[in-house]
């Protein structure tokens, strides 16, 4: 089998011009990022981080009510409609009967997690969302298991994300 | 017999069959609530109506006996606006509060609700608030917001049991299920009441809150709580067993169970199994000519069978000892379904002696057993709760200098150091096929499900395998086997996983 080389036309050996065209515009977005640099299109990551809009389908978040206790009444919808089958959930009986369950162990495996949303969609009361989060670095791989501290309480949702549903109300409104 | 015509569909019924019978044995849906096969009518919640030809008026299906020649049916869209209009004010001051409701799943109302329903509610006041969480007695929890005031639990206490604890009190939109002050209801058929619950008003302690109804899988099968075998589903997951329910059964328990019999499923669970066979090379060395060995009347018919016969065909010098629980106690009867006799198989075990000619020793101890140098078999009944005696009989056993064999379900403490004595694991009742008999005789098939924990074997297989040569790789192939038939959690839900 012979192989057949193409051989480089006349143009294509004149080299100059294109390595010049070709560091013109390498300096001028340099000289253009050092002078202008609100213009500039990357980011200084990690310490500068890109916000999301809220819509985002980041990182979970179990919202709480206005004492601060989880909004989530462990009914596992979220759990039976997960398709990574990523969420752990034990119910338990609540010493208040206006609460009657809640869960004492919500963990979210997030590697398992494909961030399809099914979960918030499924949920009957408000009680996880998908925030606009999207970092989950971690150490070791226990650390990829949330539990409910991580998911309602971690220092950067500041104190928990109330629940639009208030249970007060509602009962007051007869629903 | 009675001819009439159900929808179109011609039918024979007896003579006082009531019409939502014929409905349901000509296979046509018809919306109940208050109407269980079980009780007798009530006609509270006029939900099952038709249309009877030749009277003007809508007839509720239950309380109308079918007449020769009778011609009725639900198709109309009188019968269905009827419906609709029906379940919207079952609906009125139902709680929206399925999410923490233990019935959500196999609810009455949400299957019917998506049958029959009026999905734009009309209802502008607000709803009336009842009690919710109310312990009656510790096996039941009562939630009155979400009773629709069927009637069943109350018929259940006045018609089956007759102890009449439960009753409707107050009036109108006020009324509630109850009991009168409060007071426990702590009968023993308490939890029926829970079964026969159409909504998430009674729900049953023992199982609150433990796992959503739709990760379960229930398997057919016989009690083995005592003598009367009363047919059970039993609920279970990759997790284990969770809770045990009656099974429509003409011949014995019809629609009822005790609530002995529902608490008999936690020896099954791995965690409380003996899941290893602790030296069971001994089985292979050749062993004395004398055995002796004690058995009790928890095995099935199918394991005595193989094991007489092995004992018969051995050439060993064999007496056999039948442990009895509590002798003075086995024709106590209750008039419903309990019975003394807490072995579900003990006239298996007599008549299939008889049959193989072999004669029973009551044992009580070992008391003879110290001159004795053969070897012993011991098989531990299943449920052990039910053997007072249990623990201090398995502790002199393991004392013992003999060449000892326990079959065992329930896990043992033995010190692995003493080589005398091997364990077997054995299959329980969920997990293996065969028969017992139950106190009148009547064969009650077990169903084998699947199994929880992987060396475990029924007594007729280990049999088998004593009886071949190569047990040790029997035994070696056992380890290697996988717990199989567990479902995965998901399963029912996420059937094709399309979107």
């Amino acid at each position: 089998m012979s192989v057949e080389v193409k051989r480089k036309d006349q143009n294509q050996s004149w080299l100059l011009p294109s390595v010049l065209s070709g560091m013109s515009l390498t300096f001028g977005k340099m000289w253009g990022n050092l002078f202008n640099r609100k213009k500039m299109p990357t980011l200084n990551y990690p310490e500068e981080k890109y916000e999301y809009g809220p819509r985002f389908k980041g990182n979970h978040v179990l919202t709480v009510k206005k004492d601060g206790s989880l909004r989530c009444t462990a009914c596992m919808l979220c759990a039976t409609n997960c398709p990574a089958d990523c969420i752990t959930i034990i119910a338990s009986e609540h010493d208040n009967e206006e609460v009657e369950k809640f869960p004492i162990h919500y963990e979210i495996d997030i590697l398992r997690c494909v961030f399809c949303g099914f979960c918030e969609e499924a949920c009957p009361v408000d009680a996880i969302r998908m925030g606009p989060e999207w970092q989950s670095p971690a150490l070791n791989g226990g650390s990829f298991v949330y539990d409910i501290r991580h998911l309602a309480f971690r220092s950067e949702l500041r104190g928990g994300i109330e629940s639009r549903l208030d249970d007060a109300e509602r009962h007051k409104a007869g629903i | 017999m009675l001819k009439c015509n159900i929808n179109g569909v011609d039918l024979e019924v007896p003579e006082g069959t009531k019409l939502i019978e014929a409905f349901l044995k000509a296979e046509q849906k018809i919306a109940h609530y208050c109407w269980h096969p079980g009780l007798s009518v009530a006609g509270v919640c006029r939900l099952c109506m038709c249309e009877i030809e030749g009277n003007p008026r809508l007839q509720i299906a239950c309380n109308t006996e079918v007449q020769e020649g009778m011609v009725a049916s639900n198709q109309s869209e009188k019968v269905k606006e009827t419906v609709r209009w029906g379940m919207d004010f079952h609906l009125i001051n139902h709680p929206l509060d399925c999410p923490i409701c233990d019935q959500a799943g196999e609810c009455g109302l949400q299957e019917q609700y998506m049958e029959y329903g009026q999905y734009t509610p009309s209802m502008a006041h607000a709803k009336v608030k009842k009690r919710k969480v109310v312990s009656l007695g510790s096996k039941v929890v009562l939630d009155s917001e979400r009773c629709i005031l069927c009637s069943r639990c109350v018929r259940f206490t006045d018609e089956v049991t007759k102890t009449h604890e439960l009753g409707i009190f107050n009036r109108g939109d006020k009324s509630e299920i109850g009991t009168f002050h409060d007071k426990p209801l702590e009968n023993k058929y308490a939890v029926n009441t829970v079964d026969i619950c159409p909504v998430g008003a009674l729900t049953s302690k023992e199982f609150r809150f433990k796992q959503r109804v739709w990760y379960l899988k229930d398997e057919k099968t016989v009690c083995p709580g005592c003598s009367t075998g009363c047919s059970v589903k039993v609920y279970h997951n990759q997790e284990g067993l969770f809770r045990v329910k009656p099974e429509y059964d003409a011949e014995v328990n019809e629609h009822w169970m005790c609530d002995e019999g529902r608490g008999v499923f936690d020896w099954v669970n791995r965690q409380n199994r003996q899941s290893y066979s602790v030296n069971a090379e001994n089985m292979e060395k050749p062993s004395s000519s004398e055995l002796k060995l004690i058995l009790t009347a928890q095995q099935t018919v199918e394991e005595y069978e193989s094991l007489f016969e092995y004992l018969k065909s051995s050439n060993k010098k064999v007496e056999v000892y039948y442990w009895k629980n509590n002798p003075d106690k086995f024709d106590d009867f209750d008039n419903l379904l309990i019975r003394g006799d807490k072995n579900p198989n003990t006239k298996g075990l007599l008549e299939t002696a008889v049959k193989h000619d072999i004669t029973l020793n009551p044992f009580s101890g070992f008391d003879g057993f110290e001159s004795f140098e053969g070897d012993i078999w011991f098989i531990l009944p299943e449920n052990k709760a039910v053997y007072p005696l249990y623990e201090q009989y398995v502790e002199k056993a393991l004392k013992l200098e003999n060449n000892l064999t326990i079959f065992a379900v329930p896990k043992v403490k033995v010190d692995k150091t003493k080589k005398n004595i091997s364990i077997l694991p054995l299959k329980t009742y969920f997990e293996k096929d065969g028969h017992f008999l139950n106190f009148n005789g009547l064969k009650r098939q077990l169903k084998p499900g699947p199994l929880q924990v992987s060396s475990a074997l029924a007594l007729n297989e280990w049999v088998s395998f004593v009886k071949s040569d190569d047990f040790g790789d029997q035994v070696d192939l056992l380890s290697k086997r996988k717990s199989e038939g567990f479902r995965k959690k998901n399963e029912m839900t996420q059937t094709g996983g399309g979107l």
